[in-house]
């Protein structure tokens, strides 16, 4: 067993534990989007895996439009809250709470990713803010680059607008955390989901991480680490797990699609950021890359819905999976996971 | 079994100031920390005064240095404001918890500990991004991690690892960046962990700068800001007829956080108890409140539950109080819902209308006012208030400080996107072996 964020010992959460204050909590829902345009589906599949993932990733576009209660707000969506929207909104179809308003008694866990900014939107903004000399000039921004900027740029670019967006076509009004930048942040989010359904305080939690990377400047981020990330290596990605308390997701017919068996989090402050380690010990195939903050339920949806191999047993458990992170920012997390 | 949390030590660099005691004293003198921008040439964009902090970046660096930590922490903060303003407010009330000669966590330390903070954006800077595009650009070999960690952008999540790093957290820290409601929501979480046994003692907080020029730029695309150049200390006017938008301020504070049982096991001194918490969602308009105020009344229902306590027991409100023509009138309607009838016999103060809005850190300096001012027994004034908006028109203490014994305090925080956040405060003399 392990033990959550702030090392108390803790009943592992699982199924069937009665009582609304302390009982177990199940995964009735995943869902994850991926940025398509620059991931080929085999790669981001986890190559040679190719059949189901391929085409489960496929499938996972990055498209919000199903979801979205007003079409012309997509205006204002940047990728981050596209993939955001995107994930949620499969990852409550698949809880069978697709078209539901989740209201008050629903809450949002989200980690996000650092700051996307394309070349596209910051270069026209610089042309219009050089001097002759080409340095940057602030009578030249203030006259001319800052005009230059696409007008709802702030809304596609801020960490909290994904948290928006998802709020605001699912109709989540329930409590949240909005974290942020890395892998380990996620793990956080979901030990606050956790608590608050412990609590009481709501029915259904939704732990969604995102993150935009593929852009000028994310990619400038992680090439300055040591060592550093090439560009191809990074994600764009969404994933979100749909979390409640067991007795009621047996009460409504939910089908249970993970059992969590423990988590922990732990932390070492270091001066200098640390090399990211992460590891998977569930299917056949590791998907590539670094996912951010979505790492941890992408792969989990991978697991669930494209398993890489057969079931161990008929009776049985399908899969027990583990995943393990050591995050730039200090942060470890290990998780344990049962597939029904 | 769910622990009382009581604040033992605060900290602040604000406008007014750079300590706790500065501030407050500012703000009971109705004096506005507004003026023209200085840390850069705004040369015309729309928007050209903010509420600087005015302490020189080396000499706050120093005195936070006085913690002791690296030469990253320092270069860091040098060259981010919102870095150094974190880490001195951190030092600050570390410092101030400690005054009774006990360290919060004793012997343990920071076993068990972390910091919970709101921060703002990450620094995104022009100058290199003009550098970077030059032709024939190239990469200093020379450059330490720290300063190739700064150049172009620098990451948000750096100050609360130099916190964790300088003071022994060795807790995992959360990172908030649910913008204006972030400060807010770091304490309310840090609140939740202590309580719940989660962490042992947490440090707490929010810290802010976008008095940069794509920041300062950005709010004004957006027509966010104030335009009254020409008159910085009356620009900020929360609930006045003729506001005009928020003034952007810059800051942080931090609070020490930790359970009553322990606070009275080390002698500490306890300031105040933060006594409920509560978050929603709007789930409305990306950049306007919901019209009947849902948000932000299930916020400040929440806290007052997760208190035990009902809206008649609410001695005075820290509103959000921005100065924009749509958060002003918003508020005022859900605070009427909220308190009913009594609505107009609560007063409700607007620290920004002195310091101007501090975005990821406005939450965190508005607790640390309301408690320096309800362990005063006065109220701070809401200045600039010289026409209440007639949608405006509950008791905002215009002008002049006011003595108001303050039982519970209720310090709302609402964001652009829709995340509301309010913490209801008990003064430290309702508590057991609080101050007396």
């Amino acid at each position: 067993m392990m033990t959550g964020a702030g090392g108390d010992a803790r009943e592992p959460s699982g199924a069937g534990e009665g009582g609304s204050a302390g009982e177990g909590w199940v995964v009735t829902g995943l869902g994850a989007a991926l940025g398509a345009a620059r991931t080929a589906p085999a790669e981001a599949a986890g190559g040679g895996e190719g059949g189901a993932r391929a085409a489960l990733v496929e499938g996972a576009g990055a498209d919000p439009s199903p979801w979205l209660k007003v079409k012309k707000s997509r205006k204002f969506m940047g990728l981050q809250d596209e993939l955001a929207v995107a994930a949620a909104g499969r990852a409550l179809a698949s809880a069978g709470l697709g078209g539901v308003a989740l209201g008050e008694r629903a809450g949002l866990y989200l980690a996000v990713g650092y700051i996307p900014f394309e070349a596209s939107d910051i270069d026209p903004v610089l042309r219009g803010s050089l001097d002759d000399e080409g340095r940057f000039s602030m009578p030249r921004f203030s006259g001319d680059g800052v005009h230059r900027a696409h007008p709802l740029l702030t809304f596609r670019c801020l960490p909290n607008m994904p948290a928006y967006h998802v709020s605001v076509n699912f109709d989540v009004q329930g409590p949240y955390i909005v974290s942020y930048p890395g892998p380990g942040q996620l793990y956080l989010a979901l030990d606050e989901a956790e608590a608050a359904l412990r609590r009481g305080d709501i029915d259904v939690a939704l732990v969604l991480g995102v993150t935009h990377q593929r852009n000028f400047l994310v990619e400038h981020h992680f090439a300055r680490l040591e060592p550093p990330v090439e560009p191809q290596l990074l994600r764009d990605a969404a994933a979100c797990l749909v979390i409640e308390p067991a007795s009621r997701a047996a009460a409504r017919g939910a089908a249970v699609r993970v059992f969590p068996d423990g988590h922990s989090v732990a932390y070492e402050p270091g001066d200098s950021l640390l090399p990211l380690i992460e590891s998977f010990s569930g299917g056949a195939a590791e998907p590539p890359g670094e996912a951010g903050p979505a790492s941890l339920p992408l792969r989990l949806w991978l697991e669930v819905h494209a398993p890489p191999a057969a079931p161990s047993s008929a009776t049985g458990p399908r899969a027990r999976v583990g995943h393990q992170l050591r995050s730039r920012d200090g942060i470890r997390a290990e998780s344990a996971w049962v597939i029904p | 079994m769910r622990k009382r949390v009581v604040v033992t030590g605060v900290g602040a660099v604000t406008p007014l100031g750079c300590s706790a005691p500065e501030l407050v004293d500012g703000l009971m003198a109705g004096r506005s920390g507004v003026g023209p921008i200085t840390l850069f040439d705004p040369a015309e964009l729309p928007t050209r005064i903010a509420a600087e902090v005015k302490l020189a970046l080396p000499e706050l660096v120093a005195r936070s240095a006085s913690a002791g930590g690296s030469s990253a922490a320092a270069s860091l903060s040098l060259r981010d404001r919102k870095i150094a303003f974190a880490l001195e407010a951190a030092r600050q009330a570390l410092d101030d918890a400690s005054r009774g000669g006990t360290r919060p966590g004793g012997e343990q330390g920071g076993l068990g500990a972390s910091v919970s903070v709101g921060v703002g954006l990450e620094l995104f800077s022009m100058d290199d991004l003009a550098r970077l595009r030059a032709p024939g650009f190239l990469p200093d070999p020379h450059a330490s991690p720290d300063e190739r960690l700064a150049f172009l952008q620098t990451p948000s999540d750096l100050c609360a690892r130099l916190i964790s790093r300088r003071h022994g957290l060795l807790a995992p820290p959360l990172v908030l960046v649910s913008a204006c409601a972030a400060g807010t929501d770091a304490i309310g979480a840090a609140y939740r962990l202590v309580a719940e046994g989660r962490r042992r003692w947490m440090l707490a907080g929010g810290t802010d700068s976008m008095i940069n020029p794509l920041g300062v730029a950005g709010f004004c695309r957006l027509s966010a800001t104030s335009t009254r150049n020409a008159e910085p200390a009356r620009a900020s006017r929360p609930f006045d007829r003729r506001r005009d938008g928020f003034v952007l301020g810059e800051g942080a504070a931090m609070l020490v956080l930790e359970a009553l049982e322990d606070a009275h096991a080390r002698g500490a001194v306890v300031l105040a108890e933060i006594a409920g918490y509560g978050c929603s969602f709007d789930a409305h308009g990306i950049s306007e409140p919901h019209p009947e105020a849902r948000g932000a009344l299930q916020a400040m229902e929440r806290a007052l539950r997760d208190a035990g306590v009902v809206p008649g027991d609410i001695d005075a409100i820290n509103a959000h109080g921005t100065s924009t023509p749509k958060n002003d009138p918003t508020e005022t309607l859900a605070i009427k819902r909220l308190l009913g009838d009594r609505a107009r016999s609560v007063p409700v103060v607007a620290t920004k209308s002195m310091i101007g809005h501090l975005i990821s850190a406005a939450g965190a300096v508005e607790a640390v006012a309301s408690i320096g001012c309800m362990n005063a027994g006065v109220l701070h004034p809401t200045i600039n208030l010289d026409e209440p908006d007639p949608l405006c028109d509950l008791d905002h203490v215009p002008h002049v400080a006011r003595a108001h014994e303050q039982g519970l305090v209720l310090t709302c925080s609402y964001a652009f996107g829709g995340q509301n956040a309010a913490l209801v405060l008990r003064n430290a003399r309702l508590v057991p072996g609080g101050q007396a």
